[in-house]
């Protein structure tokens, strides 16, 4: 990782250098551990050597860049596989311009939950295991899917097994017996957005949640309110979904987050097929369910 | 010193939960904070008194995040009030950190003086009751020490509990400290014991002066800086044990509903945001900025003590790894060129 980290620098330097960029956004260090990893904004070359990818540097840098949406800066950015896929999010999305960024792709060996090594640390509650991230456990794109210049060795997709096994139980459930399960997990939700924050995909200019006239879902922390939250959050999920884990990583009561994209991702698959959501970038390719004609042979709309 | 022997610990709870709803630190399923010991599940849950804290504070027990003020019935253009919530059930909360006490003696501030006194709060506040846990062994991100707090002596505790081993000391700080006593007066012991040594502390935070050198910082640089990596996320804001802000809302169903109140995070963009649409903090880094303000200098002009309590929360649940710590640090490093 020293070497990817060189060498991430070295072409950061480089950009600078040749003017070709005004930022680059990739990870550093603060403090003394490790596991004080973060996104990083650098925007000097004086600045370059703060930027460090280590096994921590599992923030999904790819949301940093709507920070700029509204800006001229030219933007240098270094991306895991999922981070790529959120570039592609963001290009779908018109967010932001390709000729606005150079990408610098990482192969990611899979890396490790900073969150889980800081709870550890401060001494709240059970010790977890800090093995690597159950969400680069279950990654099957480490390598970057767009990018001008690649950095180390493409890596083989860690997922095994069956991808939507945890879905397929759910669905095993009786009605009752599922509609229960989500009453459980979804009562104890806080309502503090993070996973919305995180979400590169969740990159609406005013979010319905920050409706108020009219106000769409109630603020109540309730049973009811905190499920039209996550329906309606996951609804916008669909098709545009690019799994990169961070919702369930950071959310502070360890909501299976992952289980309702998943089963997203697996009923679009079934449903309109095709290359799933930012695994690949074409020019004025759109995500499924994110087209609207007047013609829609569907008659509800 | 009377003693309340580990061993008849859920003896303890259980009888004080005969007449109150006692409130203790949990490892729930996958969450860990404040629970009622009524909803702990044997062998499901775990009591987690032993741990140095919990991640979600107390405060719920005090300030709800969602509570009800009134109902409301209307009648054409006739509009009525035909209840009014006021909790004055009695609750415990057992085993809080004095990080974690001092969090709701700063709400007290807020809630209760300066001539305006919230009635919901009052309400359950008087029927509350607080049996600290005394911390003779701070962790690696606690400063409350930095920030007003005596972790071996809380202010502000009805009784507090001391960890000896087997059991706990258990001294008593008030009247109402007294009250819950005289309920387990055949469970505790009378002992002798020898309190522990309190290890040092981990970090060496130093908020002397911060408060008032940030009179000068409001418009300094190192704030774009400082909350570059922040997604306004309200994480932060929603663990913090002394956090209070609040939006009221409504609910209506036809001619029936409620108004509530509702926890409410400085880090949204619409809890600034006024009714003609404008927003005097729109930017992320004015929201940023305005949580780390009212907690190290304007609740302590107003009140006389900083708003953070120094539990570590915060900076143990960020996404994006803001550590008032380092804030703090910056302030005292800065230098302001006027
Ligand atoms: S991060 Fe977790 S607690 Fe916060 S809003 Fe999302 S699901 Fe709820
Ligand atoms: S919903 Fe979760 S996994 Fe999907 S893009 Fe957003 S943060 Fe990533
Ligand atoms: S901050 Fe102080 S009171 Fe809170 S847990 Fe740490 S040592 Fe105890
Ligand atoms: S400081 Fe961290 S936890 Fe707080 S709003 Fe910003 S990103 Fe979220
Ligand atoms: S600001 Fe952070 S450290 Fe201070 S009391 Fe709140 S959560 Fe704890």
């Amino acid at each position: 990782m020293k070497e990817i980290t060189k060498k991430i620098q070295e072409i950061a330097a480089r950009l600078f250098a040749e003017d070709k960029i005004d930022i680059f956004l990739a990870w550093a260090q603060q403090g003394e551990h490790e596991f004080h990893t973060n996104s990083y904004v650098a925007r000097s070359a004086e600045d370059v050597k703060n930027i460090v990818f280590n096994e921590y540097s599992i923030y999904n840098v790819s949301n940093s860049l709507l920070k700029f949406r509204d800006s001229q800066e030219r933007i240098g950015i270094a991306v895991k596989g999922c981070d790529s896929r959120g570039i592609v999010r963001l290009l779908e999305d018109l967010q932001i311009k390709r000729d606005r960024l150079y990408i610098v792709g990482i192969p990611c060996p899979g890396l490790k939950d900073p969150l889980a090594a800081a709870r550890n640390y401060g001494g709240f509650s059970r010790k977890e295991e800090e093995g690597l991230a159950w969400k680069c456990l279950d990654c099957i794109q480490p390598n970057p899917v767009i990018y001008d210049e690649l950095v180390g060795t493409e890596q083989t997709p860690r997922q095994q097994g069956d991808r939507f096994a945890k879905v397929k139980e759910l669905e095993q459930m009786s009605a009752d017996e599922r509609y229960k399960f989500w009453e459980d997990t979804i009562s104890s939700c806080i309502r503090c957005y993070a996973c919305r924050q995180v979400c590169v995909a969740c990159d609406c200019r005013t979010c319905i949640f920050d409706e108020m006239k009219p106000q769409w879902v109630g603020r109540e922390n309730s049973t009811s309110d905190n499920m039209m939250y996550h329906l309606v959050k996951h609804a916008h999920m669909a098709g545009r979904c690019i799994e990169c884990g961070e919702c369930e990583r950071v959310c502070p009561v360890n909501i299976p987050l992952m289980l309702l994209n998943k089963k997203l991702i697996q009923d679009v698959g079934l449903l309109y097929g095709g290359p799933e959501a930012g695994m690949q970038y074409v020019e004025g390719s759109k995500p499924p369910l994110s087209v609207y004609r007047e013609n829609d042979p569907d008659d509800f709309l | 010193m009377k003693v309340l022997s580990k061993d008849k610990l859920s003896t303890a709870l259980n009888k004080l939960s005969d007449s109150a709803e006692v409130f203790v630190p949990m490892q729930k399923g996958k969450q860990s904070g404040y629970f009622t010991w009524k909803s702990f599940e044997e062998g499901q849950d775990e009591l987690m008194l032993e741990a140095l804290n919990v991640y979600q504070s107390p405060k719920n027990a005090v300030f709800p995040q969602t509570e009800r003020i009134y109902g409301i019935a209307s009648q054409g253009v006739e509009v009525n009030i035909d209840k009014t919530y006021e909790d004055t059930s009695a609750n415990i909360i057992f085993g809080a950190r004095g990080c974690d006490v001092k969090g709701i003696m700063a709400m007290d501030l807020a809630f209760l003086t300066k001539g305006y006194e919230d009635s919901l709060y009052k309400a359950r506040r008087s029927a509350n009751t607080i049996i600290a846990n005394a911390c003779y062994e701070p962790g690696p991100n606690c400063f409350c020490n930095a920030m007003e707090v005596n972790c071996v002596e809380p202010a502000g505790a009805d009784v507090i509990l001391h960890d000896v081993g087997d059991g706990y000391g258990w001294e008593v700080k008030s009247d109402k400290g007294e009250a819950v006593t005289a309920l387990l007066a055949d469970i505790l012991e009378e002992k002798e014991v020898k309190l522990p040594a309190i290890k040092p502390f981990i970090q060496n935070v130093d908020y002397s002066g911060v408060a008032e050198k940030l009179k000068d910082m409001f418009d300094h640089p190192l704030w774009d800086k400082l909350a570059e990596p922040c997604v306004n996320c309200g994480m932060c804001t929603y663990v913090c044990p002394s956090c209070y802000c609040f939006d009221i809302q409504v609910k209506m169903w036809g001619e029936q509903g409620y108004r509530f109140r509702t926890w409410d995070s400085c880090m949204f963009e619409e809890y600034s945001r006024e009714a003609g649409g404008g927003n005097p903090r729109g930017a992320s880094k004015e929201r940023f900025r305005q949580r780390f303000l009212h907690k190290l200098q304007f609740f302590k002009e107003r009140y006389g003590t900083p708003l953070c309590t120094g539990c570590g929360r915060c900076m143990i649940v960020c996404p994006t790894d803001i550590n008032i710590v380092r804030i703090i640090d910056a302030v005292k490093e800065a230098e302001i060129n006027a």
